[in-house]
Formats: structure tokens, C-alpha cells, sequence
């Protein structure tokens, strides 16, 4: 559902360039939980924000859907965005003047298409997401919790082909980790989205179907967990995760240590 | 809500505390704006303050660096208020707005606040101007001159910026909305604008940068008309960009480096100074519009102490209470006639000294105008009207003793020789107006005389030439000076009495101007041309208006009376006086607010800052220095460079004028140092409150 072919980006600072993609190459299939992880630098939030288009890429090619990225006007990558792609920010990006609906509610506002369908697919996210208490208050009055998994509700609101989420659970405490979490399977589970997910957050991580280990702008590893959910083979999938990312690190000192040397 | 338009406005609704700061800001803009430009344009001044004159050309200099100031101001605003708006575009454009899509809203959104402040600011301009102009007719001085009228047409200059301010925030809204890096739209907010770093050079060439500004503006017009023969065009002014450039490398030291020595106290203001780097940009851009208004607030309240002092000091040197002269076909009172006046009033008077002399035609170097700019220096056989007394006369009213070669003359100047500017030294040929006999005659120096210091000079003759020159003379081209003082202390009564009693004397064939010059208006005549003193361009004075600014100032036969002067200074020079002292209120309350705004402004961006330090243990003492670290320098440095370069730049004005300060300028400079820290005083007290409401702000 989602193809992403020998995709590379570049910063430029000053007179210099920084290659931060170098020739990515993924898939998220359809109902598909990935994550992404990868230490600081390793182009995560690079590779999202290609995907989200919403910073422009030089050579490779992304394909949601049938439909190719690369090359797109600004008006239909903004419709792309807005009815083919859901997004979750690490800081919930919900608009403070609006209520928790009305905020779930604004893709669709985007989109023109706000009936009472619409409304009744809002009433039944907050619902979902255990946040229907809180529909009437602003994000300025809820917890950091309530507001992403109100952000979770918005990404849904359009049924997308698919969410893109950069650390969801980046500025929460445990316990409004874990409720984002299973709102992120509720929706795959009960509404068949497909979830992008970068995080940092190896028990985030460990829910997935799928991580791919990013370094160095390139993937270094891919992590399938055992079919099912059951905790223990959540914590034995979070174990050969850490165990991953060990291995990735330890390379990384070697080389450092060589480079040293 | 189902809607864009519907979640728009639900959302400017919201935010209608964010736009607050962009509301007051267009609005204090266009308040100066219009405040400055009516008065400017208002008959009231205009009609007083002379076309072509130095303190238009400054009430119009000073205007430029306002709107310059006001046009930063408003730029700032609109950038702040988009960087606060960013994250709502940036969420909206995230979640698949278009730019289309939101380009209308947006536009309606700046167009209303834009709209909205900068009519509430015009419209507010007007009774500011009214309820300041009145609070200072009520307050200091009066005058019929100082009715304040209107003329609309300043709102021209309104609408001019009116059209910058709404032009700014459509180009910014479509800036915003063209950015095809969303991300950088979204975060925006939090973007820090460290400005680039130079160099501690910068500080030193900056000051190099000032001076060499300052001269080469001031010098290069006169350079110009040298090599050139031609008037100076007006893009001569260039030659001033340097001091910006100047100010703009000093106000970049402050912010990168600071001015305490990072080599003794490496941490000292380490924090504050971080801060203040990282919002470089803008703060720098503040600094530099501050210093500038500040030294426009200096250059326009200077005016008023540089005017009196010399004024006050020039009419408590005289010698005698009363100074007048006539013309000899006038009949006015004798001795015994003023004697008679001053008794009605108790006094009597002594002293009483009066002499003849002759008004001749002078030749000279005269001014030609060729075609454009250019002019052409030709000697003229009827240039200028001078007054000519014989020796005897000179030293019968003065008590000087003189000595004149026959042949020459000599020419009467103040003692500092600083008027003249007036007088002709060139003068080879002197020529009776009633007979056109003639006599050669060379220029032998200056004798002095301050009393005698006049637009239409007067000069000493050797007696026998006198007395040639002298045949066949008409009343009309002859006259007498008198002085003499009053035994006792002056009566303001009788002197106003005198005044007034001295006009009703005159007919109407005296009733011009000291710069309507008989003998120049003779030599246009012979050449078949219009005496351009007969044209509208010559300021019209009146016997029934013997108040005002004009006639007081200009009137060709106008008495120099102690009393009179010292008392009516201020009403003669009201409008002058009021003006400047307007524009000084204007710039000066510019100043403050924007480094006002700015200060606030950094306590809103670096909340986080003081949020994390408090975290980490900070005192509210330690805090509260870091905030004065952040808001000394906004208010610090535009006072003292500000302050301090146009005083050194007044200084060198004055010095430039003639090559020397006189005693009444020195006098007058130190009033105006005076005058300068009792500003200081006043920007301070709004240093602190600044400072408190921070401190507010970020709850320390």
C-alpha cells in the first residue's frame, strides 16, 4: 500500500550539503502496524515528513495507494494529505481555540464534507479512544494522554489509507503511552487502518507488526514480531528489539573506536 | 461548525489576544503617523514656519526617520503576529489545507485586524494632535497663532502607510501560505534568528562608520557646489547611509558581544547574552529603529534650548533697553515723546543716544541661476541695500572710537563675528539712490557692535566720504538709529505701549519684510525682470497682526526692546517652540513604546528559557537579572548612542556653522545636556516598569 523506492534527502547548511536518505527502500502493507526506530540523526523524522509531504525530496519515489508522490502539484498533495494520509505529532499540533470534536472534525472540515455521517463517525472515535467525556473541553484542559489520542481520532476521521505518526508517545508518561498505543491497534484492529509510526520508544515499538531499524539514512535491520498479541511475546519482541539496537550501537563504537585507532 | 470559513473565524476568535500585539502596534504606527503628518501639513505651522527654511527642512528630517521607525515597527508586528499564527497554518496545511484553500481567509483575517487598527489609528491621530497641541497652548504658552487647524491632506501621508501596513501583511500571508516546507511553517513559532556573527570589529568601525557619515553628508553638498557651481541634488543625502551602517555594526556588538570584557568574566551574562543572540535579528532591527527615533527625539528637543538660550543671552547683553530705527521720511516720537510715555507709567528714561544714517545701493557678487541646477557667480552694480552711519555717528552712538581711511568702509558685526552671513564685504562701488552718484569703495574689516546686528547690515564710512555720498539724498533713502534705557526697572506695560505706538508712526510704504531689498528690487527692474519680492514667494506681514511670529521676527523697522523680547519669546516663537517640542514627544513615545513592545516580545519567546531555569534552581533574584540582562540593552543603548551621537552631531553643526562655538551655543549645549538626562531620567522610569511587567509575565 505504501512503497517507498530509493529515497534520498539532503540538507543544505551554508555552502555545505548533508545527505540525510540515502536510498531508503520500505513497505507498509495494508492493516500493517511498522515502527520505525533508529538513534539520533538516522533520518526517521526525515523519512516521515517526505512520506507526509511535507518537505520536498530529490530522487526517489514514494507511491501510496496507485499513486505516485513525486511530481505532484501543491493542491493535490494537500488532498493526498487530507483524505489519503492521517497524521500524529509528538506535540498533538491540535488547534486551541477549537473543542476536542470540533478538533477530530477538522480534516473533514478541510474537505467540505462535514454531515451528520461525519459527526457520528467523530461521536464514535471519541468513543473508541475513551474520550467522549471530554468532547466539549479544550486541548488547553486535558491531559497530554486525552490530546493524543484526540489526535488519533483526527488522523481517523477521513479513513485513510494510512497513518503517519512521529513519536506519539514522545511527550507522555507511561500509562498515556500505553492508552495511545492501544489506540493505535484499536484502529487496526477495529477500523483496518495502517499505521507509520518513527518513535524512539522500544515498548511503543514492540506493539508493532513490523519495525525497520533505520542508521545512518539507510535501513539496517528489519524486525518481524511472532504472529499474535499476547504480552509475553510482546516482551520477548521488545527483548530482540533492544538486543537489535544494541548490536546496531556496539557497531557503531567499533567503528568509532577503528576510525579512532 | 462545518465549514472552513465557519472553523476560521471560530479560531480568530480564539486568537484575538495574539492579534492584540499586531492590533496596538499598527495602531500606535499609524497613530504617530497621522499625528506627525497633521501637524507637519497643518496651516497652523506651515503658515508660521518659513518655506525653504532650516526648521522645515528638520521637521521634515525628522518626519523620514519616524516613518522609517513606524514602517520597521509594522513589519515587526506583522512578522511577529504571522510567527504566532504559523503553527495554526502549519496544522491546518498538515492536515491538507491548500494554501488556496486557505489564502481567502487568512487575507479577510490581516485585511480586517490591518483595516481596523490603522483606521482606529488615523482617527485617533487627530485628537492627539488637538489634545497635545491644546494641553501645551493651556500648559506653556499661547498665541493666536497657535489655533490649531487641519488640513486634510495629511491624511495623503496616512493612506501612503495605511497601503505599506496592509501591502506587508498580504505579502507575508502569501509567504507563509507559498512555503512548500511544512514543517518549518509548523514550528515556525519556536525558530530561533541568531543573526551572523562578526567580529569585535564591528563595534570600532561602526563608530569610524558614524563619523565618517556624519562628515561626509554634512561636507559633501558644499564639496559639491564648489566643483560643480551647482546647487547640491537632493540624493547628496546619501552621503549620510554610513551613520546607519555605523549604527548597525554597534547595535550588532551589543547583541553578539556585548560591551562588559569576555576575557575577565567569561560567564558573566552568559544566558542573557545567549538569549539575546538567538533572537538577534529583530532585536538588532529594534535597536537600530530606537537609536534612531532617539536621536531624532535629541535633534528635535535641541532645537527649542539652542533657539532660547541664545536668545536670552543676546537680549540680556544689550547694552540698552530699547533699540529702534526709522526711516527718515517716517515721523515718529522724539525724546521728549517717549519721555512723555514713560511717565504715564512712572518711569523716565536716560541714556537717549540717536544718529543718522544713509540707506545706499551696494555693488557685489550676486548669485546667477543658469539653466537646471547650476549657477554662475556675477558682480552686480546694485546687489543689496546697506545702512551706512559716518564715523562721528558710529562713535556718537556706541562710544567706540573709529578711525576709516577715506575710501573704505567697514562692516558691523557681532562680537562672536557670527552674523555674517549678512553683510557685504565685497563692495566696490557705493551708489546714493536719489542722485546714482557714485563712490569706489573698499571693504577695511569689521568693528563691532552687537545691537546693531541686523538682516539689512550697517556699515561705517569715513566722514568726508559720507558727506559726499550724502548730497542730494531723499528722506526715503536716509533714516536715524536710536537707543537709550529706562531709569529704573522696565515696565512691560510701556514697552508694549511703545511697541504699538511705534507701528501707528509707519505708512504702509514700510510695511515689508527686512529681506524686501529696495536696491536689489531696482537692479531686477533694470534687467526686466520681476523683483521676486513682489511675487508671492515674499512673506506678507501686517500692521494689524504685529504679534505674530512674522512680523515680530522680519519686520524691517522692528525695535529691539529688552522687556518686550524677554517676555513675548515664548508666545513670538510659539509655533516653532511647540512644534519641536511635538516632535520630540512623538519620537521619544515611539522609542519607547517599541522598545516596549520588543522587550515584551523576548519575555513571550524565551518563556521556555526562564521556565527551564527555574527547573534548574534559579533564584528569583538570579532570574530578575537576566530579565534586566534582556531589557537593559533594548533600552540602554538606543539612549546612549542615540543621545550621544546627535549631541557630538549637534556640536559639530554648530562648529561647522562658522568654524567656531560662540557663547550662546555653548550655553545652549548645556541646557541641552541637561535636557538630555532628564530624558535618560524618563526612559529609565520606563525601563522599570518594562521590567516589572517581564517579571510579571514570566511569573518571577
Amino acid at each position: 500500500m505504501l512503497y517507498v523506492k530509493n529515497l534520498h534527502k539532503s540538507y543544505q547548511s551554508g555552502n555545505k550539503s548533508y545527505s540525510v536518505l540515502k536510498g531508503i527502500n520500505l513497505s507498509v502493507a495494508d492493516q500493517e502496524f511498522v515502527a520505525v526506530m533508529g538513534p539520533s540523526g538516522s533520518g526517521k523524522s526525515t523519512l516521515l515528513n517526505c512520506i507526509s509531504c511535507y518537505i520536498p525530496f530529490e530522487q526517489g519515489t514514494i507511491t501510496l495507494g496507485n499513486k505516485e508522490l513525486k511530481g505532484l502539484d501543491e493542491n493535490a498533495l494537500a488532498k493526498v494529505r487530507n483524505e489519503k494520509l492521517g497524521f500524529v505529532f509528538q506535540d498533538f499540533m491540535l488547534l486551541d481555540g477549537l473543542t476536542i470534536r470540533e478538533n477530530i472534525l477538522v480534516p473533514r472540515i478541510i474537505q467540505g464534507k462535514v454531515d451528520l455521517k461525519a459527526e457520528k463517525l467523530a461521536d464514535q472515535l471519541l468513543s473508541l479512544f475513551g474520550i467522549d467525556h471530554i468532547a466539549g473541553k479544550y486541548p488547553a484542559d486535558v491531559s497530554g494522554g486525552e490530546r493524543q489520542r484526540t489526535a488519533v481520532a483526527r488522523s481517523l476521521i477521513n479513513q485513510p489509507l494510512l497513518i503517519l505518526a512521529d513519536e506519539p508517545t514522545g511527550n507522555l508518561d507511561s500509562k498515556s503511552s500505553r492508552a495511545v498505543i492501544e489506540s493505535f491497534e484499536n484502529a487496526r484492529n477495529k477500523l483496518g487502518a495502517s499505521i507509520f509510526m518513527v518513535t524512539h520508544d522500544s515498548f511503543a515499538a514492540s506493539f508493532c507488526d513490523r519495525v525497520i531499524l533505520l542508521k545512518d539514512g539507510t535501513v539496517y535491520k528489519t524486525l518481524e514480531a511472532s504472529p499474535g498479541c499476547q504480552e509475553e511475546k510482546r516482551s520477548a519482541f521488545q527483548d530482540r528489539l533492544l538486543d537489535a539496537i544494541r548490536e546496531m550501537s556496539n557497531i557503531n563504537s567499533d567503528q568509532t573506536a577503528t576510525g579512532g585507532i | 461548525m462545518t465549514t472552513l470559513k465557519q472553523l476560521e473565524k471560530k479560531l480568530q476568535k480564539a486568537d484575538a489576544k495574539m492579534a492584540g500585539l499586531y492590533l496596538f502596534c499598527n495602531f500606535i504606527s499609524l497613530l504617530l503617523i497621522t499625528a506627525y503628518s497633521a501637524m507637519m501639513l497643518s496651516p497652523t505651522v506651515l503658515l508660521v514656519l518659513p518655506e525653504g527654511g532650516d526648521s522645515r527642512k528638520q521637521m521634515t528630517a525628522i518626519f523620514v526617520l519616524a516613518l522609517f521607525g513606524c514602517v520597521v515597527f509594522t513589519i515587526y508586528a506583522s512578522g511577529l503576529f504571522f510567527r504566532k499564527k504559523a503553527k495554526q497554518l502549519g496544522t491546518l496545511m498538515a492536515l491538507g489545507a491548500s494554501g488556496r484553500q486557505l489564502l481567502p481567509g487568512l487575507l479577510k483575517e490581516v485585511l480586517l485586524l490591518s483595516s481596523f487598527s490603522c483606521l482606529a489609528g488615523i482617527l485617533a491621530g487627530f485628537p492627539f494632535v488637538a489634545l497635545l497641541w491644546n494641553s501645551f497652548r493651556l500648559f506653556l504658552t499661547d498665541s493666536a497663532q497657535m489655533v490649531l487647524k487641519f488640513d486634510f491632506k495629511c491624511l495623503y501621508l496616512s493612506a501612503a502607510f495605511f497601503v505599506i501596513v496592509i501591502a506587508c501583511s498580504c505579502i507575508n500571508a502569501y509567504r507563509y501560505l507559498k512555503r512548500t516546507n511544512i514543517m518549518d511553517v509548523m514550528h515556525e513559532e519556536h525558530r530561533n534568528e541568531p543573526v551572523k556573527e562578526l567580529g569585535t570589529w564591528c563595534a570600532p568601525v561602526g563608530f569610524l562608520l558614524i563619523l565618517l557619515g556624519a562628515a561626509l553628508g554634512y561636507f559633501s553638498p558644499y564639496a559639491y557646489q564648489k566643483l560643480f557651481s551647482a546647487y547640491s541634488p537632493a540624493w547628496l543625502n546619501l552621503f549620510y547611509a554610513p551613520v546607519f551602517i555605523g549604527l548597525y555594526l554597534i547595535m550588532l556588538h551589543t547583541v553578539v558581544h556585548g560591551w562588559s570584557s569576555r576575557r575577565k568574566h567569561p560567564y558573566k551574562n552568559l544566558i542573557a547574552r545567549s538569549m539575546m543572540k538567538f533572537q538577534g535579528k529583530q532585536t538588532v532591527n529594534n535597536l537600530l529603529v530606537s537609536t534612531v527615533l532617539t536621536a531624532g527625539t535629541a535633534f528635535a528637543i535641541f532645537y527649542i534650548p539652542m533657539i532660547s538660550v541664545g536668545h536670552s543671552m543676546e537680549v540680556n547683553s544689550r547694552p540698552y533697553d530699547y533699540y529702534y530705527h526709522y526711516r527718515a521720511d517716517q515721523t515718529v516720537f522724539d525724546k521728549e515723546g517717549i519721555s512723555a510715555l514713560a511717565a504715564k507709567y512712572d518711569l523716565a528714561i536716560k541714556d537717549f543716544k540717536t544718529a543718522p544714517y544713509l540707506s545706499l545701493a551696494m555693488d557685489g557678487i550676486d548669485t546667477i541661476e543658469d539653466e537646471g541646477r547650476n549657477f554662475h557667480y556675477e558682480r552686480v552694480p546694485f546687489l543689496m541695500e546697506g545702512k551706512f552711519f559716518s564715523e562721528t555717528a558710529f562713535e556718537t552712538l556706541t562710544g567706540a572710537e573709529i578711525s576709516i581711511a577715506p575710501g573704505n568702509y567697514m562692516a558691523i558685526s557681532n562680537t562672536d563675528e557670527t552674523a555674517l552671513y549678512y553683510l557685504n564685504s565685497e563692495a566696490e562701488v557705493l551708489t546714493n539712490m536719489a542722485t546714482y552718484d557714485s563712490l569706489p569703495i573698499s571693504f577695511a574689516g569689521y568693528t563691532h557692535y552687537d545691537l546693531l546686528v541686523s538682516e539689512k547690515g550697517y556699515y561705517v564710512l569715513n566722514d568726508n566720504d559720507y558727506e559726499s555720498i550724502a548730497a542730494g539724498i531723499t528722506p526715503e533713502w536716509a533714516g536715524n538709529a536710536v537707543f537709550f534705557n529706562i531709569d529704573g526697572k522696565d515696565n512691560y506695560s510701556l514697552a508694549e505701549d511703545f511697541f504699538y505706538t511705534f507701528i501707528s508712526f509707519f505708512g504702509p510704504e514700510c510695511e515689508y519684510p527686512s529681506y524686501y531689498d529696495r536696491v536689489a528690487k531696482y537692479q531686477a527692474q533694470q534687467a526686466g525682470k520681476v523683483y521676486w519680492g513682489d511675487t508671492e514667494q515674499m512673506t506678507q506681514i501686517s500692521y494689524l497682526e504685529p504679534d505674530t511670529t512674522d512680523f515680530r521676527y522680519y519686520w524691517t523697522y522692528m525695535p529691539k526692546i529688552r522687556i518686550l523680547d524677554q517676555t513675548d519669546f515664548l508666545r513670538t516663537f510659539s509655533v516653532f517652540l511647540m512644534m519641536f517640542l511635538f516632535i520630540a514627544i512623538i519620537c521619544s513615545l515611539a522609542a519607547m513604546i517599541i522598545s516596549y513592545t520588543r522587550c515584551m516580545t523576548i519575555a513571550l519567546n524565551n518563556r521556555y528559557v526562564f521556565e527551564d531555569l527555574k527547573r534548574l534552581g534559579a533564584s528569583p533574584a538570579f532570574l530578575k537579572k537576566e530579565i534586566k540582562g534582556q531589557a537593559g540593552p533594548v533600552f540602554q543603548i538606543p539612549t546612549i548612542v542615540g543621545m550621544t551621537a546627535m549631541y557630538l552631531l549637534y556640536m559639530l553643526l554648530m562648529f561647522a556653522n562658522d568654524g567656531k562655538l560662540t557663547s550662546g551655543e555653548i550655553g545652549g549645549m548645556a541646557v541641552c545636556l541637561l535636557i538630555l538626562i532628564f530624558l535618560a531620567g524618563i526612559y529609565y522610569l520606563i525601563y522599570r516598569y518594562t521590567v516589572k511587567n517581564m517579571c510579571r509575565q514570566l511569573e518571577v
